[in-house]
Order: C-alpha cells, then structure tokens, then sequence
C-alpha cells in the first residue's frame, strides 16, 4: 500500500516535471519576440515636479540670458552669495589670466561659493557648473604663445575634477545632471591636454597622468567595471570613451569632443 | 499496484527542464538601460530547419517513440538544437549565412561519417556549437564596445609612425558588421549580463540534449527489457544472453511496436542461437587428431578455445 503510494507520488512528480518543462519550452519561444525598448536618455524622462528645462544652455555660450534664473533654484543659504557671484563673473570682460583672477580678491569669494554649491543639492551643483564654465570662457587659461603656462588649465580642470569627483556618477542617469557632468568630463579632459601640452620643448606629464587615472576611476576602466558615468560616456562620446581605454594619447578624444562641442572654449577668450 | 517512474523518465524529464531553462536564457538579452528583450525568432528559424535535419537523422536510427516520455525526449532534443543553434549564430546579415553554411557542411559530412553512436547530435556537433558562440559572444563584445568589426589589424611600418594624420590608414578592418545586423537594443547591449545569460544558457541546453537523448536509449532498453521480463524467468535470461542489452540500439529494437519487437527479439534469437550451435559444432569437428602443437600462435588459440568451452559446459 505504501510502496503504492510512493509510486504514485513518483509518477505525479514526473508528469509535473514534464508539464513545467513544456511551459518552459513555450516561455522560450515565447520571450524571444519581446520587443526592445526604446532608448532613453536621462533627460528624456520627464520630472514630475517643477524643473530647470534644457540645462546646457546653462553651460553654453548664451548662458548669461538665463543665469540669472538660477537664483530661485539655489538653496535658501547659498541664494545671496550666488547672485553676487554671478553677478561678478558674467561681468567679467577683460580676459584676465585664470589662475591671477581666482586667486584675486573677485576670484576667491567665487572658488569658496562654487566649493559650497558642490557640497548642495542638485540645483546648487548645476549652478556650481554654470559658474566654473562662465569662468571657463571669461579667464584665459590657454598656455600661452611665449609663457607657455600650464598652471591655469590646471586649475581649470582641478575646479572640474573636484565638481566630478562629487557629481560625476550621481549625474550618470539624473535627468538634470547627466548632460551637464558629460560636457563637465569632456572640458576636464581639454584643460587637462591643454597643460599637457604647454612646454614648447616637451610635455607637462603630471596632469595628464592625473587626468587619466582619475577619469579611469569615474567611468571604471581603470578597475574593468564600468560605472553608469562611464556607460553614459560611451553612449554618448564613444570615440573619446574608447580613446581613454586603450588609446596611445588617452585624453584626445575628449579635446576633439570638447572642440566640437564648445568651439569658444579653448582658453584664449575669443 | 501503481507501477513507479523510472530513472529513465526522469532523465528526460530534467533534460525538459535543462532544455527550456537554457532556450530561455538563450532568447533574452539586457540592454544598456538593463531591460530585457528577445534575440528574435529569425535564427531560431534556422536553428529549427537544423534540428529537423539532426531530428530526421535520430528517428531514422532510433524510429519513432513508443510513448509519451519518448515523444518528450524527441521534442526536448529537437528544441534544445534548434536553440543552442540559434543562441550560437550570429543574429543577422552576412555572418549569420556563413554560419549555416558552415553548419550544414559539418552536419553533413557528420552523417557522412555517423559519429555520434547512434544519436541524432553528437559531441563534435556540440563543441562546433561552442566555437560558433564563442565567435558570436566575440561579434558581440566587438559591438558592446562600439567596433563594428570582427578584428582590426594595424599595417605594419605605417602603424609604427607618431603620425596623427596616418590615422586613418594605420589599420585595416576586417569583417565588418552593423548594430542592425547583430540585433542591438536601440539602447546598445549590457554584454557582461549578455553574455553570461548566453553561455549558462547555451551549457543549460546542450546538457539537456544529452541527457534527453541518453534518457531515450535507456527508456526504449527499459520498454524492450520489460516485455522480456514477460518470458518465464530462465528463458528471459537465456533471450538476454542471446541478445545482450547494449546491443539493442544497434539491432534495431529501438522505435519498434511491441508486436514487431516480439517478432525481431524471436528472429534475432532463433538467428543467434543457430549461430552459436554452428560454431560449436565447428569446433567439435576441429576436435581432430591433428591437433596443432603446443605453443606457437595456432597452440595458444586452440587452448583459449578448449578453456572457453570446457568452461562454458561447466555452467
């Protein structure tokens, strides 16, 4: 009786095996005709409460028509002292070298301001970029024909590193943030080659170096793990990504992007 | 009394699973945004067409199943082929034909050849499968990576040269392919979580062929041992003397009714025993007096025979 039981139980055991297995074979052709979703991109997702519309032109050359939208965006504290700040560097006219202006009386207040928005909400990092790239375009940071400087791309790409290092993977899939952080990584990598190239007889090898193990870092090449910063960098900048991972002169395909992208910022004001 | 399910049975139902676990794994695919969606039906429609051939090729051997765990066994192996070829071809375009008219060269010319010890797929067909998917997971990474070609190669001397401007005659691209061809999601492949899918996937099924088409041999075997065991019991152990159980296949009881196995298992018997009276009766007659010498290559067979035979009158 028990051993009819059992064999019972056998068989049922079987024929359920035996069902399962053929669902499984209809599931498999079944998923095959899954149709692929479209491809989004981070700004195309649409935010449900009030947002900053298209923020590169924040970062562009008519950024000065909607800076002074920001304001209402910046958070309580940092509210006055961004007005002032944008306020002084949209003023700005006269070209002064990077590195002398931002180590002036005018500059510091802002280095301190942008150091603080960093640290802020997502907004206030936005407005911290604005105001990098603002400096970007109104300083001169290109080497020189006779100085031959390398300190001011340097400090222009420090001020980008260190808003990357904090925003660069957050900003990866942030509909805000992720165009903004790319241009961000593609001005880091022209500054960075910029000071690379700055002695007339030779090549400034620390920065560049700098550069490469720390956008290695960001998008994940340096690890083999490739991080969402990383994916959006070769989504978008596939040359310049593939460039950095295995290219003789890693951070070219940055500059030809950045070229391309913000043809007015190469240092010289023009 | 309730008769219990075989291990045989059992064999081919896991192989079932194995076989739809792995076509499963091997029809999805997760894009960059980690959505999942299918490889498409197109090689599976050739996968398909190839595992008519090899399913033709088994039920020839074999014939037809006798009963539903059969039947399974044969679908269970047909889909598994038909997905571990679909999951090995190159999704589309030029590749992908080249792929199936290399395949269908190596499956003929493997029939040609019958290697696969009276199963449909064989080893060699399987580790063939394994190279087209490694080529294809090859393909695949080279896409991930924005390279749409299968190698490139730098011309020696003009890629030795610090010239930028030679760029763009430094290296020569060979095979080229497009995301269309390969079958991207439109937001471009996550080929780590791909590919593992893939290769699981693609071990998934080829076990599962095996054990299904290990599971059927053993289950027809069980089928023709059963009808055996019906004989009384020192006739059924003289019939599977006669007619040891690894010869079955071979002999032809596989796929047969029960009416016409009873009819060969009877003619194979009467056939075999006929034999073995003749040759003993041969070796009666040989049993002359001009015995060969002891020693020597004709010494020493005489002796195995004598041994063997006055063995053999002792049980």
């Amino acid at each position: 009786m028990i051993e009819a039981d059992a064999g019972s139980r056998g068989r049922t055991g079987l024929w359920t095996v035996v069902a399962l297995g053929c669902a499984l074979f209809a599931a498999s052709i079944g998923v095959r005709a899954i149709a692929p979703a479209r491809a989004t991109l981070p700004k195309d997702r649409v935010e449900e409460r009030p947002h900053i519309a298209e923020p590169m032109q924040l970062l562009s050359r008519g950024a000065q028509l909607r800076a002074a939208e920001l304001d209402r965006w910046v958070s309580e504290p940092q509210r006055p002292g961004f007005r002032a700040a944008r306020q002084t560097v949209f003023a700005l006219s006269a070209c002064p070298p990077l590195v002398e202006w931002i180590d002036g009386a005018e500059g510091q207040p802002v280095e301190r301001l942008i150091a603080s928005l960093r640290a802020g909400s997502r907004e206030d990092a936005l407005a911290s970029l604005t105001l990098v790239f603002r400096i970007a375009r109104a300083c001169e940071w290109a080497p020189g024909i006779v100085a031959r400087r390398a300190d001011h791309a340097e400090r222009l790409g420090g001020l980008l590193q260190d808003w990357l290092r904090v925003w660069g993977e957050k900003s990866a899939k942030d509909p805000l943030l992720a165009d903004p952080a790319l241009a961000a990584a593609v001005l880091y990598g022209r500054a960075m080659r910029t000071a690379f190239k700055a002695p007339l007889l030779s090549n400034n090898r620390a920065p560049h170096e700098r550069a490469v193990a720390f956008l290695g870092e960001l998008t994940g090449i340096s690890s083999g793990r490739r991080t969402d910063f990383g994916e959006a960098l070769r989504a978008r900048y596939a040359r310049a990504a593939e460039k950095l991972a295995g290219g003789s002169d890693p951070l070219i395909g940055l500059e030809e992007e950045a070229a391309s992208l913000f043809p007015d910022l190469d240092g010289s004001c023009p | 009394m309730t008769e219990r399910a075989r291990p045989s049975s059992w064999h081919v139902a896991i192989a079932g699973l194995l076989v739809g676990a792995g076509g499963v794994l091997l029809g999805l695919q997760v894009d960059a945004d980690g959505r999942f969606s299918g490889t498409g039906l197109t090689t599976l429609g050739i996968g398909a067409l190839l595992a008519l051939v090899a399913s033709f090729a088994q039920v020839r051997a074999s014939g037809l199943p006798r009963d539903a765990i059969g039947a399974f066994a044969l679908v269970a192996a047909f889909l598994g082929f038909a997905f571990v070829v679909a999951g090995a071809l190159a999704p589309g375009g030029p590749w992908m034909f080249f792929e199936v008219f290399l395949l269908f060269a190596f499956v003929a010319s493997r029939r040609r050849t019958s290697d696969s010890g009276g199963r449909g797929i064989g080893g060699a067909t399987l580790v063939a499968l394994g190279l087209m998917l490694l080529f294809r997971l090859w393909v695949s990474y080279q896409g991930s990576e924005h390279r749409w070609q299968v190698l490139s190669l730098g011309i020696p001397v003009l890629s030795w040269l610090p010239f930028e401007f030679l760029d763009p005659i430094k290296r020569v691209s060979l095979g080229s392919f497009t995301p269309l061809e390969l079958g991207f999601p439109p937001a471009g492949l996550s080929f780590a979580v791909s590919m593992t899918m893939w290769a699981v996937g693609f071990c998934l099924a080829a076990g599962g062929i095996a054990l299904a088409q290990s599971g059927a041999i053993e289950h027809e075997n069980d089928r023709i041992h059963d009808l055996i065991q019906t004989l009384p019991p020192t006739l059924a152990r003289l019939v599977e003397r006669l007619l040891p159980e690894d010869e079955w296949q071979a002999l032809g009881l596989h796929g047969l009714s029960e009416r016409r196995l009873m009819k060969r298992i009877e003619a194979l018997a009467s056939a075999r025993l006929q034999r073995q009276r003749e040759i003993q009766s041969m070796f009666q007659a040989s049993a002359t007096p001009a015995l060969p010498p002891a020693g020597g290559f004709a010494g020493e067979i005489w002796q195995a025979l004598s041994k063997a035979s006055a063995e053999g009158s002792g049980r």
